[in-house]
């Protein structure tokens, strides 16, 4: 009951999923669609598991009195005002609205603009060419990095006026994006998907049961 | 040589400032990808209708958002119709207000020129749900209305009404459009993604699975030139350029120091 | 500008310089910000997915289905009372029973990427790698053309080649595993360029608010 009902019913719905895929029979494409719209019911349900995980962790800090919990009684604060707030009056309230454009947006794009300060100074303490890959690495990325800023053609085309190749920064950028990168990342693409395709059969058939968790 | 993270801080929140101040403007170029995603559109007949999916949230407006408007003035010049849809939930409020901005300015009209449909969970059964009927997955558009009152959405009902499908994107959301609607709907795909996926999209560039694509700021820029509209995604690429500059700067100084360290040890 | 437009401004401008204090050091302004942050995207993604998830997913069709609207709404109680079980988080002795919607949504996409996956990522890749030779074949495709497809092709066997752990990576397999290091070293180089453009663009976007929206140094 607990592990052989969740092992028959991915059985059932992962077997159904592909073998409609293959077949136009309007039965078929009955089960197709009823399918989707119980995961479309079903999906939605799953905000339950963050939300009670995130409420937990942070009633533990607070109960057990952590370094920083105070902050805790914060994320509960900005928390409750957002759903008090959206759940009576809908999400095209205009408080919920002015709290969103207002305090989340300017704090959400802040916050990972942060990277901008810290990916600068990782690339000047890192970025040596150590080796024959670190060069290959440093280069394409100097490359990349000149050549998506009008700035790259332009000291290019200041520097090598007398000659008539221009744009020159932008178009090696562009010639790397389009030939070893994309050799590269179709070799990774190809890796990954042979897996992600392992993976689902192994799960379908069973052999791979991690997502049923701990315990009996 | 030992310098405080500090001081690169300051340095690079100076090579934003002082070209901000400055305003600096120089010529951007457009590239391939760039070009091929405005020249399908171009060729799209008036009353086409794309449907354009918002997959970013407020962490990625800043790379999105002045493509997304950059598009949706060409939509509008060109009357083609514009259904939006969003597979992030911190998106909604985001681009229901970035769609009225362009729409006012353009004066398209709701419900026959554009309809913003909203959020719903769930990636891949989104997007498969579209393909069987659009109405089982949205109702109702963003404002509650329903979706068989919607006069623009009268005669459409899935993928095969819908003449091109732009996600912009700042996550996988666009693998999954390309797995699922191009694949199993033969959907028509283009694309507007953050810096952060913009290498990984050149394989399906090339294999036809996108028909286009916008690469971050950079795109923006491209779009808005070609679209002839500059705005701020013109704007800060050349902003943008000195932060480079400078972080090329550093990475140069990082090494001779390096080297000249190596050699005395050596 | 209206009053609560201006007070959002400052907000957002208060809010801002408080993350971007954590460039000096950590400070009590940032961790408010930070956990602020934190609780309101929670609030609003709870808000929205109640809207515009359960509602019209659940709701709507629970009510047709108790209401009678539709003669196939019964069936829509099902998938209903297997996504409540999602609650069953709740009371630590019933948790296994939220493995029953977890087991169908695994199912299901499992199920519907085998397929989809299998020629999106496998065959359509394998056809764009091979594709070009059908035009140097032809003789439509130029000297440089050549030159690209021949690379790509050599790029895409030697990463695979890389990855390739179930043989041993010595002779001529250690040669083919090195040139694809070196394929993933520019394209980790390419990712690592066009990252920084993408940081550095939401930094910009934020000055640009502090000097245009805020300061009103700029227009």
């Amino acid at each position: 009951m607990k592990r052989q009902v969740p092992l028959v019913l991915c059985f059932v719905f992962g077997i159904a999923m592909i073998f409609t895929r293959f077949s136009p029979h309007s039965v078929s494409q009955w089960i197709y669609e009823e399918v989707i719209s119980w995961v479309l019911i079903i999906g939605p349900f799953a905000l339950v598991l963050a939300t009670v995980t995130l409420i937990q962790t942070h009633t533990t800090r607070i109960r057990r009195r952590t370094e920083h919990w105070q902050y805790s009684l914060v994320v509960f604060a900005g928390l409750t005002i957002m759903v008090v707030i959206g759940i009576r009056f809908g999400p095209q309230n205009s408080i919920f609205e002015w709290l969103y454009n207002n305090v989340q947006l300017p704090m959400d794009a802040t916050m990972f603009s942060l990277l901008a300060f810290f990916i600068a100074s990782a690339a000047y303490r890192a970025f040596r060419a150590r080796t024959f890959e670190a060069s290959l690495l440093l280069i394409t990325a100097v490359v990349v990095m000149m050549g998506n800023v009008p700035m790259g053609d332009f000291i290019w085309n200041s520097i090598m006026s007398w000659s008539p190749w221009a744009d020159k920064v932008s178009e090696a950028r562009q010639w790397i994006l389009d030939n070893p990168n994309l050799s590269a990342r179709r070799g990774i693409i190809l890796g990954v998907s042979l897996g992600v395709i392992s993976q689902s059969i192994r799960i379908i058939l069973g052999i791979e049961r991690s997502y049923l968790g701990g315990g009996d | 040589m030992n310098m405080d993270r500090r001081i690169v801080f300051i340095l690079v929140a100076l090579a934003v400032i002082i070209p901000m101040l400055l305003s600096v403007n120089l010529p951007v170029s457009v590239s391939e990808p760039t070009q091929k995603f405005y020249d399908y559109v171009e060729a799209l007949p008036a009353g086409s209708t794309i449907m354009i999916a918002f997959d970013y949230g407020p962490s990625s407006l800043a790379e999105l958002n002045p493509m997304a408007k950059a598009l949706l003035k060409q939509c509008f010049d060109k009357d083609i119709r514009v259904i939006g849809i969003t597979l992030v939930v911190d998106a909604p409020t985001l681009v229901s207000d970035l769609i009225q901005e362009v729409a006012a300015e353009k004066e398209a009209v709701e419900g026959e020129d554009y309809v913003f449909l909203g959020y719903r969970p769930g990636d891949v059964q989104v997007i498969l749900g579209i393909g069987t009927d659009i109405a089982s997955v949205y109702d109702t558009d963003y404002n509650g209305t329903a979706i068989s009152e919607i006069p623009m959405m009268q005669n459409i009902t899935n993928y095969d009404q819908i003449d091109l499908l732009v996600d912009f994107a700042s996550s996988d959301t666009i693998e999954s459009w390309i797995i699922y609607a191009n694949v199993q709907y033969n959907q028509k795909i283009a694309a507007g993604v953050t810096g952060v996926i913009i290498a990984q999209m050149f394989p399906y560039l090339q294999t036809g699975q996108l028909v286009g694509l916008l690469s971050g700021i950079l795109g923006a820029a491209e779009y808005e030139n070609l679209v002839g509209a500059p705005a701020k995604g013109m704007q800060w690429i050349n902003v943008e350029s000195f932060v480079h500059l400078l972080i090329v700067v550093l990475v140069i100084i990082g090494n001779i120091t390096y080297f000249i360290h190596r050699a005395r040890e050596e | 500008m209206d009053f609560w437009s201006l007070i959002g401004i400052w907000v957002a401008a208060f809010l801002t310089l408080s993350i971007y204090s954590v460039l000096y050091q950590d400070n009590p302004f940032y961790r408010f910000a930070e956990h602020l942050f934190v609780g309101v995207s929670v609030g609003y993604g709870i808000v929205l997915s109640i809207y515009q998830g359960f509602i019209p997913f659940a709701w709507k069709p629970f009510v047709a289905a108790v209401e009678g609207e539709s003669s196939s709404g019964f069936i829509k109680l099902i998938p209903i009372c297997i996504g409540l079980l999602f609650f069953a988080r709740l009371s630590p002795r019933h948790t296994w029973l939220i493995r029953y919607p977890i087991a169908i949504l695994i199912g299901f996409g499992s199920g519907i990427a085998i397929p989809n996956v299998l020629r999106a990522n496998i065959f359509e890749q394998t056809r764009g790698t091979i594709a070009p030779f059908a035009a140097i074949h032809a003789g439509t495709l130029s000297g440089w053309g050549t030159f690209e497809a021949i690379l790509m092709v050599i790029g895409v066997i030697c990463t695979l080649t890389y990855f390739f752990f179930s043989v041993e990576h010595r002779g001529p397999v250690k040669w083919l595993s090195k040139v694809g290091i070196a394929f993933l070293m520019i394209g980790f180089g390419s990712a690592f360029g066009n990252t920084v453009m993408g940081r550095v663009a939401l930094l910009i976007q934020r000055v640009d608010f502090l000097l245009s929206d805020w300061l009103n140094i700029i227009s």
